[in-house]
């Protein structure tokens, strides 16, 4: 089921939230809602299933308006952080749940539930309370009592936050193969840049009430629209370095250094400000564009090393590194920039 | 209108109707007690209008004349159709008729001429001059003790007993027995001696009280946190005791504990001391005995409160000025004492209210007593309106008393919403469907 | 805590102060089964006499102790139900549901739990006679009812604060109105407090004396703690000490036996504060 958010607006009392934004999701499709907290993400997908009413705009469901239509209505099955099973029930009865309360029948629900509970993984789980599972497989319940009943949509709210990191890879896959396998319309809400990109089709990326990007999570990654994009993908992050438009080019602020400026974009006129984003992976001794700098920092991560490079300015270029090893906190390096993977970024933030 | 709302109202319902019910009404109607002389003698509901002996001396001292006064006892004698029934029921029917066909309706000023009348009956005269006194005796209508039933009734009685005009709002206001509005009780609260003493007791047991509950609360809290786990529970449990015991049996306990014969008076009977009621027999005894009766109920909300407050501190920051080598008393001091600001400003404010208004363990234990040294003021209020040996119970003057007490309540209680952070209850219902 | 100072003085210190409710209570239970030398502290035999009142009328026009059992026992067990039905559904939709004017409302029960009722009583005693239910248990109960209420939903939203949002968020999700989500979801969330309130208000009633001594004096609506106040009160300098226990004994029983068992609990809900 395709959902169109169009210029939806939230205010909670005097602060608006979300402000006249717009956002079409394709049927089958899973997308995730990414930004730091606060951007307004869950708000987004709290409209989405009617817990909380829009200010203005409209919301549908393929072709049917659903904006003034009650949370039980909407056929929208939700993942809670904390998952929400209900403690007093066992998870047979959690996820009979939503079928009890459309009053079907006792055989009809077994047979849903037992369908599920075989998809999900949780068949021998049945009889158990919630308190004695592990937080995956309250996870598992959580999904199969959000897809029991076949949704039209489904949201997830942060749903691996409250995982540990191994389990977090293993639900990762699970979530993906259940939504792929139910080919549901999937919408995840999570400030985790690593789920969004490894979990969904495209990402919707939010700051501050707007959403700044949405692309697929590679074009993102490659292609991002401002430095905020820029900055919130990646691990290790890109560094970024800070200069003005100069007639040779980009000069690093306090600093005689000049770099080219890759081909095709349109500089912003003499002395105004820009920055140039470098992913640590395009900062390498092979690479052309010399710079010099000292290494100020090292961490070593196993199969690869992570590298602080100081310039003589005092900006901070990063260098991930699959071999070698042999470099030293204080060492002087004069590494390459891939120069043709330089972004640059004008003095609002936004790509050029 | 949202379905929750609804919903909400609805469930809210039954808590508003019992709330308007016993908390509103009673507070406004409080307010319109204290501006009525309402007593057992002019009863709740509305009154009737009666003239009685009591009545009638109102009416002499307010300088009524003394033909007026004599008008009401005396009305005359009415051929009427009670009389006429009487009259046949006594002395037959064919008297009462032929009396009726000649004079009914008639009214005489004096009793000889309804003698007169009687005896110049033609056919069935009444022969025995004391039979006549009595007949005309039954015609004998009087002002004094009829019952009237409304205000016009009772005045058309006047105006058909010949009493002037001006004299009437004067004897209809004395007749009436139901209560009115007054502002009276205001000025003569004020008055009375009695009432600032109680206002001096209400002080002394506030001030007194207070400082016991919450010095030894404190003291229990801070001894119990620090005593070994065993101790501190079997204190802990000793005092929460009389909280939790009926007053009644607490009152029991310690009646017999300072009575003549109880425990005090025989310990000490052993060594020579004549038995005594160390409850009552000074003043200064019975406030005592007040303080620590009601002391001994306070002091264990105070360790309770307080006891959560102290657990609530993170131990590493006691252990932390152990180490810097604070003293148990510096401890004390400098890192429980501070915390505990705020559970001791909620218990005074709380238990200051409190105390200002309970009389439970007052009344069971001296009734105010010796002589009313521990009258306090909501004990006054009680006995004003509630409780007395002369049986007149006053609730328009005792629904004065209270009404002070209950404009302090909401006072310090629209405060008390201050001292809670209102801001944070008023968190939104996050689902908004 | 490291023993860097000395128990004993502050032992000391409690042991005095506590000593007058030790004595209490040890004689409490003492004299209401033995018998004295009037005089003396020592008891000298044992006795179930003091009980008598438990099956012989004490000829004082009461009504019988097991009538008077009976009435405390419905007048605790009524305003305890009432109490608990009202705080339950008035503290959910002052916790969780959006209508008209919530802020006064929850301003109200602040201002309303922290109200001395004891003033309103000479008011409340007209009332109940204009309408007819003065000298009633059922007068009563109403309004032991009515005053304990602020307390009841203060202590119940309380409660229905600690139950996640999104239990309440799926349960709407999955298709359940407001109403099943509160009676299917949230209610048994807050059994705790339900049991609270059942206890703390059905301890409150089997107490309450000043209510029934006024606004119910007649002897068909008695309850143990006007029965027992009646005797003490008219008992004069003749007191009869050793029944006065036993009847206090039999009437705090089922006080002491809930205490033993929520000893803890109780504690907490009367850190909340009503009385003192």
């Amino acid at each position: 089921m395709r959902i169109s958010i169009e210029n939806f607006t939230k205010t909670f009392g005097d602060t608006t939230v979300i402000d006249n934004m717009s956002l079409d999701i394709n049927s089958g499709e899973m997308l995730a809602l990414l930004g730091p907290s606060g951007c307004g993400k869950s708000t987004t997908l709290f409209a989405i299933c009617g817990i909380h009413r829009m200010n203005g705009g409209r919301l549908l469901f393929g072709d049917r308006d659903v904006t003034k239509v009650s949370s039980q209505k909407r056929n929208v099955g939700v993942v809670f952080q904390n998952y929400a099973l209900y403690p007093h029930m066992n998870v047979y009865d959690n996820i009979a749940f939503p079928l009890k309360v459309r009053k079907e029948s006792k055989a009809e629900i077994d047979r849903k539930v037992q369908e599920i509970a075989t998809l999900v993984h949780i068949g021998e789980l049945l009889q158990r309370r919630p308190a004695q599972l592990s937080g995956g497989q309250q996870q598992r319940v959580a999904l199969a009592r959000a897809l029991v009943r076949k949704p039209d949509i489904l949201l997830l709210d942060e749903p691996l936050a409250n995982l540990d990191a191994k389990l977090r890879l293993e639900m990762r896959s699970e979530i993906r193969r259940i939504q792929l396998q139910t080919g549901i319309t999937a919408v995840l809400v999570t400030h985790d840049q690593v789920e969004a990109m490894s979990m969904c089709d495209r990402i919707a990326i939010m700051d501050e009430g707007r959403i700044v990007q949405l692309s697929s999570p590679k074009e993102m990654y490659e292609d991002p629209s401002s430095d905020f994009v820029a900055g919130f993908l990646g691990n290790p992050p890109i560094a970024f370095l800070e200069g003005s438009v100069d007639e040779a080019g980009f000069r690093l602020a306090n600093s005689e250094v000049t770099l080219p400026v890759p081909a095709g974009i349109t500089l912003p006129g003499p002395g105004s400000a820009m920055r140039f984003g470098i992913r640590p992976e395009f900062f390498q001794p092979d690479n052309a564009l010399k710079v010099k700098g000292r290494i100020s920092f090292v961490e070593t991560q196993g199969r690869e090393e992570l590298y602080d490079v100081t310039l003589e300015n005092g900006a901070v270029l990063r260098s991930i590194q699959t071999q070698g090893g042999s470099y030293r906190v204080g060492d002087e390096v004069t590494w390459g920039i891939a120069a043709d993977r330089i972004l640059a970024f004008g003095p609002d933030g936004d790509r050029l | 209108m949202q379905r929750s709302s609804w919903l909400g109202l609805a469930f809210l319902s039954p808590a508003l109707i019992v709330v308007f019910l016993f908390f509103l009404v009673p507070v406004v109607l409080t307010g319109f007690f204290s501006f009525t002389n309402m007593s057992t003698a002019t009863g709740v509901k509305g009154g009737a209008y009666v003239l009685n002996a009591s009545g009638l001396r109102a009416l002499t001292d307010a300088g009524l004349p003394k033909s007026t006064l004599e008008q009401i006892e005396g009305a005359g004698y009415r051929v009427d159709a009670k009389g006429l029934e009487a009259l046949a029921l006594d002395f037959g029917k064919p008297v009462a008729e032929e009396f009726a066909k000649l004079h009914e309706g008639e009214v005489f000023s004096k009793r000889r001429d309804v003698e007169r009348a009687l005896k110049d009956l033609r056919s069935n005269p009444i022969r025995k001059t004391r039979d006549r006194k009595q007949a005309a005796d039954l015609f004998k209508r009087s002002l004094m003790n009829e019952r009237f039933d409304s205000p016009t009734a009772f005045e058309a009685a006047l105006e058909e007993a010949g009493i002037p005009e001006t004299d009437r709002p004067l004897i209809t206001e004395v007749a009436y027995t139901g209560w009115v509005w007054t502002t009276d009780n205001f000025g003569f609260l004020f008055s009375l001696d009695s009432t600032w003493q109680y206002a001096k007791n209400t002080v002394i047991y506030v001030v007194f009280t207070l400082s016991f509950n919450v010095l030894f609360g404190l003291f229990l809290a801070i001894a119990t946190f620090y005593l070994p786990a065993g101790q501190a529970a079997a204190f802990r449990a000793i005092w929460f005791l009389p909280r939790i015991l009926p007053p009644v049996l607490y009152i029991v306990m310690w009646r017999w504990f300072t009575w003549d014969t109880g425990f005090i008076s025989t310990v000490l009977s052993g060594f020579g001391v004549p038995p005594r009621n160390w409850m009552l027999d000074t003043e200064f005894h019975a406030w005592t005995t007040i303080v620590l009766i009601n002391g001994f109920v306070g002091a264990s909300m105070g360790m309770i409160v307080f006891s959560s407050a102290i657990r609530a501190i993170p131990a590493s920051m006691l252990y932390a000025s152990e180490v810097d080598g604070a003293s148990r008393l510096q401890q004390i001091w400098y890192i429980i004492l501070p915390q505990l600001r705020w559970p001791i400003l909620f218990i005074t404010s709380y238990q200051t209210m409190s105390l200002l208004t309970s009389f439970e363990y007052i009344y069971l234990a001296t009734d105010g007593g010796p002589g009313g040294a521990t009258e306090v003021w909501a004990l006054a209020a009680f006995h004003t309106a509630l409780n007395n040996y002369g049986g007149n119970l006053q609730y328009g003057l005792g629904a004065t008393y209270a009404l002070i007490l209950v404009v302090i309540g909401l006072l310090a209680s629209l405060a008390y919403l201050r001292l809670f952070n209102f801001r944070n209850l008023l968190v939104k219902p996050r689902i908004e469907g | 805590m490291k023993p860097n100072f000395r128990n004993w003085p502050v032992l000391l210190v409690l042991l005095v102060f506590s000593a007058p409710l030790l004595i209490m209570l040890a004689f409490l239970l003492v004299d209401a089964f033995t018998t004295k030398v009037p005089g003396t502290m020592i008891p000298n035999g044992v006795t179930l006499h003091h009980f008598r009142f438990l099956w012989t009328d004490l000829d004082d026009g009461s009504w019988g102790i097991w009538g008077v059992t009976l009435n405390t026992f419905n007048f605790a067990l009524f305003t305890s139900l009432a109490v608990s039905a009202i705080s339950l559904t008035a503290g959910y939709a002052l916790s969780r549901l959006a209508f008209p004017a919530r802020g006064f409302f929850l301003g109200s029960l602040i201002v309303l739990h922290a109200f001395p009722t004891v003033t309103l009583i000479i008011a409340i005693f007209l009332i109940l006679q204009l309408l007819g239910l003065y000298n009633t248990l059922i007068g009563v109960i109403v309004v032991k009812a009515a005053l304990e209420l602020p307390f009841g939903i203060w202590v119940m939203k309380g409660f229905y604060d600690t139950v996640p949002w999104e239990i309440e968020m799926a349960g709407v999700q999955d298709g359940a109105s407001r109403f099943t989500v509160w009676w299917q979801l949230v209610l048994p969330q807050v059994q705790p407090g339900l049991m609270a309130i059942l206890i703390f208000s059905f301890l409150s009633g089997w107490s309450e004396f000043i209510l029934p001594m006024v606004l119910a004096p007649g002897t068909e609506a008695q309850v143990l703690s006007t029965y027992l106040a009646t005797m003490l009160l008219d008992g004069g300098t003749q007191a009869d000490f050793n029944l006065f226990k036993a009847v206090g004994l039999f009437y705090a029983l089922p006080v002491a036996i809930i205490y033993l068992i929520f000893q803890n609990k109780l504690m907490n809900i009367y850190g909340g504060g009503t009385k003192g």
